[in-house]
């Protein structure tokens, strides 16, 4: 190896050190300020008026918020399993974080443009669940276990949706990397995937929504008859990284969403053929547009639809979701092969 | 799940019940809030409104208005109402106190609306938590300056009479019987 080589291998370690610090910051101040708008939304969706004492308007809540939580005592219950309970936060929300690596912001900026990307969220969503499940079970009580059990069933059936709904795209892209997911949208004459893969959008909204553990699919947290379910032995900081955890998990799925279907950080071409001053937008402003979309998405349903019986839960899945994601595939398959044919 | 007609299963097909609440939400988020933000912004308070207690000071001779009956403190539900009083030298009764309990009082009113001499008030005040039980022990200097500082002037006569007349108004007392005359005038 030459100096050279090396020097090159250190620039571009450096370049992926310096996006990763923007991405984290960028993530754990989205997470920060995600808390404020959805308590602000839902605030408002009850005609009540959210959090309005810390700086003007509340803008200053989450610091307070996370202050507070770091200052927290950190309980760890006697007969907990220590060493589990310990790793239980950490692989949840290494797994969220992970995921923020494959996920393109705009054009070329990803920190890992992999070709398995989706896949990879997928293996990382299922991970976290390890950490839902471990946590409930490390904690040595009988809310969180069932929290954790919850989880570990609701998970393993809405992956299963998840997954089969983004075969469509998986189809349409020809390609499981997220870049030329967006790329093959902004080539196709529907500039969003939603248009023509309207079903699986639906279904990976819902599964989407279970997948998190968010209101009406929140039973492994059911706050009124699990207290919160998986993390209730949890406190201080380690409370606040299954915090993190789900939020981050929220953006992902948003991400996700607005890459596969709403065309990530591009819009349509008839758009800008009849808008032209739209293409002077950056990327990344489409990008979060669409993301914040599917967040507010994720409030407004929270501030909606009470919570469903488990049973209701697990017949959507398993009874609704999974047979017309598999419909969709097959449509999908056919008319493809008809049109390439 | 029985699905009994076409109308039903085109609403659970396209999830219109959910739908319907989404809408309802979204216009809720546009609406004006309702929450009243306390300690900046306070709740208009509506005439009539029973808050702490006061005691009438007569202007004759500076003292309570309060006659020593103990209607007030027959009626009142709580039995927060403890009167003292002892004889004058000229054998009248003199109220030497008159003092309220105010963590058990239910602030129903009756003992306004019992007393026939106007001489006990609820005034508009509410905000007067603290931090001891002595603190809300309300002795009769107390439930005095309250009434000087609350209720004196035009505002404690307007309260009377638009909310608790007096029974001593509307029924004279027959002559001959015992009534309370103001001190000096015998």
């Amino acid at each position: 190896m030459t100096i050279d080589t090396l020097i090159n291998i250190g620039i571009n370690i450096g370049i992926s050190i310096i996006n990763i610090a923007i991405v984290f910051t960028v993530a754990m101040l989205h997470v920060a300020y995600a808390t404020y708008f959805e308590r602000k939304v839902i605030g408002h969706m009850q005609v009540r008026l959210g959090p309005m004492r810390v700086g003007p308007h509340g803008l200053l809540q989450p610091f307070a918020d996370g202050l507070k939580l770091f200052f927290k005592e950190d309980v760890i219950p006697a007969n907990a399993d220590k060493p589990v309970f310990y790793l239980a936060p950490v692989i949840f929300l290494v797994a969220a974080l992970t995921s923020l690596a494959v996920i393109p912001y705009y054009q070329g900026f990803v920190i890992a443009d992999i070709n398995i990307a989706l896949l990879f969220i997928f293996a990382m969503s299922s991970l976290g669940a390890y950490g839902i499940i471990i946590s409930g079970w490390a904690s040595n009580s009988k809310y969180a276990f069932l929290g954790g059990l919850r989880s570990a069933a609701q998970v393993i059936s809405y992956e299963i949706s998840m997954g089969l709904s983004l075969v469509g795209v998986m189809i349409m892209a020809g390609s499981l990397n997220l870049t030329e997911i967006v790329n093959a949208q902004y080539e196709s004459p529907y500039g969003f995937f939603a248009i023509p893969q309207f079903i699986g959008f639906i279904v990976f909204v819902i599964a989407a929504v279970a997948e998190t553990n968010r209101t009406p699919f929140d039973l492994p947290e059911a706050e009124s008859e699990l207290v919160a379910g998986y993390f209730v032995e949890y406190s201080g900081f380690r409370f606040a990284l299954f915090f993190l955890g789900e939020y981050i998990g929220m953006f992902i799925m948003s991400s996700i969403g607005a890459i596969c279907f709403l065309g990530g950080w591009t819009i349509p071409k008839y758009i800008t053929d009849i808008l032209p001053f739209l293409s002077y937008v950056p990327g990344i402003v489409w990008f979060l547009l669409k993301v914040y979309a599917f967040i507010f998405f994720y409030y407004w349903i929270r501030a909606t639809v009470p919570r469903y019986r488990y049973d209701q839960l697990m017949a959507i899945g398993w009874k609704i979701l999974i047979p017309v994601a598999l419909a969709n595939i097959v449509i999908t398959g056919l008319l493809k092969i008809k049109i390439l044919l | 799940m029985i699905i009994k007609t076409v109308k039903e299963l085109a609403n659970k097909i396209f999830f219109i019940e959910i739908l319907k609440g989404l809408a309802l939400t979204l216009s809720r988020l546009f609406s004006r809030s309702v929450t009243i933000q306390y300690p900046k912004e306070k709740r208009l308070i509506r005439p009539g409104f029973r808050g702490q207690h006061a005691l009438v000071r007569d202007p004759d001779t500076g003292w309570v208005k309060c006659v020593g009956c103990g209607l007030c403190a027959a009626y009142c539900p709580s039995q927060c109402i403890y009167i003292f009083t002892t004889e004058g030298d000229d054998g009248k009764k003199i109220v030497e106190k008159y003092e309220v309990e105010l963590l058990r009082c239910i602030y129903c009113g009756f003992c306004v609306e019992a007393c026939p001499y106007s001489a006990v008030a609820l005034t508009e005040n509410y905000e007067y938590s603290d931090y001891s039980r002595d603190a809300l022990y309300m002795t009769t200097e107390k439930l005095l300056s309250n009434w000087d500082k609350l209720m004196s002037g035009k505002k404690g006569e307007d309260y009377f009479k638009k909310f608790w007349r007096p029974l001593s108004e509307d029924f004279g007392t027959p002559e001959g019987q015992a009534i309370y005359k103001k001190a000096g005038k015998g």
